[in-house]
C-alpha cells in the first residue's frame, strides 16, 4: 500500500481488505480536510480495500469545527464550509462500505461525517450533539441528512434546540445502528455482514436510497434502470447466474 | 496523485491555454413558434393513446419547430420534397441569426471568418449550407469551407475536433463552426409509436461558434480544446438509423428503444481515456456538457459515469425547453452553462455527444 508520511489530524492503515482512518486531531480543520481529500483519492483510485472503518483516538470521535480557522477581524469565508460539505459527500459515495466508530463526544462535523458513512457502530457512552444553532451557524448538511434518518420532528428537536442525543435515544430513532459496551468487538461482526461486497452495486443502492427521499417516483424509476443496467453488466451478476443455474 | 500546483505547473497551464484553440464565442437561433408539449398530440392529429402518452412525459416542456401545413381533416401533409425545402430554408432563418449573435459576441462580421464548418443530419443539400451561408451572409469567397452531413446527434463534436485542428494549424485566424438541425424535416406522422417517439423528442435548432487559437490572445475568456475522444459501438450500428420508408415516401429516422442503455453501458470507457493523459478523474471536472439526447440517455450517462443531477442540469434544461437538437444540443448546454456565470479560469468541462454508429464522441476543455 501506498505510505501517507505526512499525515498530521488522522492515521490511515490498511489490512486485510479494511482501510482504518483514526481521527487524530479533536476537531475538523482545514488541514483534515485535505489529509481526507488525498486518502480519499487513493480509496478511489488505487486501493482494493472494500471497507472504510473511521474512528477517533482516546475515546472521543470528534468534536466539529474547529474556530482558530476563523478570526473575527476577517471576512467569513463560505468556502471553507463548502469544501468541508464537498469532502463529506465525497465520503458519502466512496466504492467501499464505510462504517463509523462511535465513543465520547461526537459533535457537529464528527455527527456529520458519521452520518454520511453506511453504519454507525457506537459505545454506550457515546453523546452526540449539534450544538451549532444555538452559537449562531448551521450543523451543515446534517440539515439535510438527518432528518432522513430519524424523521422531521425529531430532527427539528435535536438541530433547533442543540441537544444532546444518548446512545440509547440514537439506537432508539435509528441514527445508531448498534450500541455496546466495546463497539469495537462488534466490528469484525459488522464487516462480515456486508460480505462479499461488490462496490459498484453497493454505490448504486446506496445512491438511489439516497435519493429516494427527494426524487420523483417518475424519475426515480428511471434512474433506477439506469444503475440496474449497469449493476447487471458487471461480472459479478453473471456469476450468480452461472452459480445458479449450475 | 497529488494535485497541488507547483509553479512550474502553473506556468505550463498558462502557456497550454494560450496556444490550444479556445472557443470565444457561441449564438443559438430557433424557429419563431414555439409548440407546447401538452399541445402537440391535438395540433397534430395524434389519436393512437400510447402515442398521446408519450406526449405527457415530463422532461420536455416545448419546442421550437417549423410547422407543417396540414390537409383538411388536419393531418400534416408535406412531401420528401417539402421537407427538403424545409430544410433549406430553416437552415438559411436559424443559420443567420445564430450565426450574427456569435459574431456579434465576440465582435467581428462575417468577413472576418476564415474558415466555415458546416453541420446538419436533417436534410441533404449540394451545394451544402457553407455554400448558402457564404452566398448570402456576407462570409468572403476564400473562406475555408467544410460541410460534415449525415453523422447525427454527435456530429458536433466530430466537427470541433478538425475545426480545432485546423485553428491550432492556422493561429490568430477565425474558424466558425455552425450546426443546424431542422428535425421537424425528419418527421413522419403514422401514429405509430415509432414515429411518435421521433415526433415527441427532437425540435429544430442552430447553434453557432468560434473557436481561434492566438498566442496573443489572453483577453478573451473561454475554454481551451485540449483533447478529443471518440468511442465507437459497431455492434449497435442500426440502433438509431435513417431508412426510407416506401410507404411514406420519405426518410424516417428509427430510434431503438436499448440505446440508452447501450449509451450508458459504453459511455465510461471514452471518458476515462479522454481524462487519463491528464491525470484527471470524473472528480476533477466541474463542469459536463452532454448533448440532450432523452431522459433515458441522460439518466444512463449519470449512472454510469457516476455524476449528479446537478452535474447534468445544462443538459436537463435545455431538453425541456427545447427537445432533443440533434448536433447543436451541447452547445445549447454550453451557453447554458455560460449564462449560469459560474465557469472561472482553471475549471475543467467535458463535452460529450452521443449519436448513430453508435458513437459517443468527448471533448476535454480548460478555462
Amino acid at each position: 500500500m501506498t505510505s501517507f508520511t505526512d499525515l498530521t489530524t488522522l492515521t490511515f492503515e490498511e489490512n486485510d481488505g479494511t482501510a482504518t482512518i483514526h481521527l487524530l486531531a479533536k476537531h475538523t480543520s482545514m488541514q483534515m480536510i485535505k489529509e481526507l481529500s488525498k486518502l480519499f483519492d487513493y480509496l478511489e483510485d488505487q486501493s482494493s480495500s472494500t471497507v472504510l472503518v473511521i474512528q477517533g483516538t482516546n475515546g472521543h470521535f470528534n468534536h466539529g469545527l474547529d474556530f482558530s480557522d476563523f478570526h473575527p477581524n476577517q471576512p467569513m469565508d463560505i468556502h471553507g464550509f463548502h469544501k468541508w460539505e464537498k469532502i463529506c459527500t465525497r465520503l458519502e459515495r466512496l466504492p467501499l462500505v464505510t462504517i463509523a466508530i462511535l465513543e465520547g463526544q461526537v459533535i457537529g462535523g464528527g455527527l456529520q461525517m458519521a452520518l454520511c458513512c453506511d453504519t454507525r457502530i457506537a459505545s454506550d457512552t457515546v453523546c452526540m450533539s449539534l450544538p451549532e444553532v444555538k452559537l449562531g451557524f448551521l450543523p451543515g448538511m446534517a440539515v439535510f441528512r438527518l432528518a432522513k434518518y430519524i424523521g422531521l420532528g425529531r430532527a427539528k428537536q435535536w438541530i433547533l434546540r442543540g441537544s444532546s442525543i444518548k446512545a440509547s435515544q440514537g439506537l432508539q430513532w435509528g441514527v445508531l445502528d448498534s450500541v455496546s459496551k466495546s463497539p469495537l468487538s462488534e466490528l469484525e461482526d459488522t464487516i462480515a455482514s456486508y460480505q462479499p461486497i461488490q462496490p459498484v452495486t453497493i454505490q448504486l443502492a446506496r445512491r438511489l436510497l439516497n435519493e429516494s427521499f427527494h426524487d420523483a417516483f417518475e424519475d426515480a424509476i428511471g434512474h433506477f434502470l439506469a444503475a440496474q443496467q449497469r449493476s447487471i453488466s458487471h461480472t459479478q451478476f453473471l456469476k450468480t447466474i452461472e452459480e445458479h443455474t449450475k | 496523485m497529488d494535485f497541488s500546483r507547483s509553479v512550474y505547473q502553473v506556468g505550463y497551464d498558462v502557456i497550454m491555454r494560450q496556444t490550444m484553440p479556445k472557443i470565444l464565442s457561441v449564438g443559438t437561433a430557433n424557429p419563431p413558434t414555439k409548440v407546447m408539449q401538452k399541445d402537440f398530440p391535438d395540433l397534430f392529429e395524434v389519436r393512437n393513446p400510447v402515442v398521446r402518452k408519450i406526449f405527457q412525459a415530463s422532461h420536455i416542456d416545448s419546442r421550437y419547430l417549423y410547422l407543417p401545413p396540414k390537409d383538411e381533416h388536419g393531418v400534416p401533409m408535406e412531401s420528401q420534397a417539402d421537407l427538403l425545402q424545409k430544410h433549406r430554408m430553416g437552415a438559411m432563418d436559424m443559420g443567420s441569426r445564430a450565426i450574427q449573435q456569435c459574431l456579434d459576441n465576440l465582435g467581428v462580421t462575417a468577413a472576418d471568418v476564415d474558415m466555415l464548418c458546416c453541420i446538419s443530419s436533417t436534410g441533404f443539400m449540394l451545394p451544402g449550407l457553407t455554400a448558402m451561408f457564404i452566398k448570402h451572409l456576407g462570409f468572403r469567397v476564400n473562406c475555408h469551407r467544410m460541410d460534415l452531413v449525415g453523422m447525427g446527434c454527435n456530429a458536433g463534436l466530430n466537427g470541433l475536433n478538425p475545426v480545432s485542428a485546423w485553428a491550432a494549424a492556422n493561429p490568430g485566424k477565425l474558424a466558425m463552426m455552425v450546426c443546424c438541425e431542422v428535425n421537424s424535416a425528419l418527421y413522419v406522422y403514422d401514429d405509430t409509436i415509432g414515429t411518435g417517439v421521433v415526433n415527441s423528442l427532437f425540435g429544430d435548432g442552430c447553434a453557432a461558434i468560434l473557436v481561434r487559437s492566438d498566442l496573443q490572445d489572453d483577453a478573451h475568456f473561454g475554454p481551451s480544446i485540449l483533447h478529443f475522444e471518440s468511442h465507437l459501438i459497431p455492434d449497435t450500428w442500426r440502433a438509431m438509423s435513417y431508412h426510407w420508408s416506401e410507404a411514406h415516401g420519405k426518410f424516417s429516422f428509427n430510434l431503438d428503444r436499448d440505446v440508452p442503455y447501450v449509451l450508458g453501458a459504453n459511455a465510461q470507457i471514452p471518458v476515462s481515456n479522454l481524462l487519463r493523459p491528464f491525470g484527471l478523474k470524473p472528480r476533477h471536472i466541474d463542469h459536463w456538457i452532454i448533448h440532450s439526447g432523452g431522459k433515458k440517455v441522460i439518466d444512463a450517462i449519470k449512472y454510469t459515469v457516476g455524476i449528479t443531477a446537478h452535474d447534468v442540469r445544462h443538459t436537463t434544461n435545455t431538453l425541456r425547453e427545447f427537445g432533443n437538437l440533434g448536433s447543436g444540443a451541447f452547445l445549447f448546454s454550453y451557453q447554458h452553462l455560460l449564462n449560469e456565470g459560474s465557469a472561472h479560469i482553471g475549471d475543467y468541462g467535458v463535452m460529450m455527444t452521443m449519436g448513430p454508429g453508435s458513437t459517443i464522441e468527448t471533448c476535454l476543455l480548460r478555462w
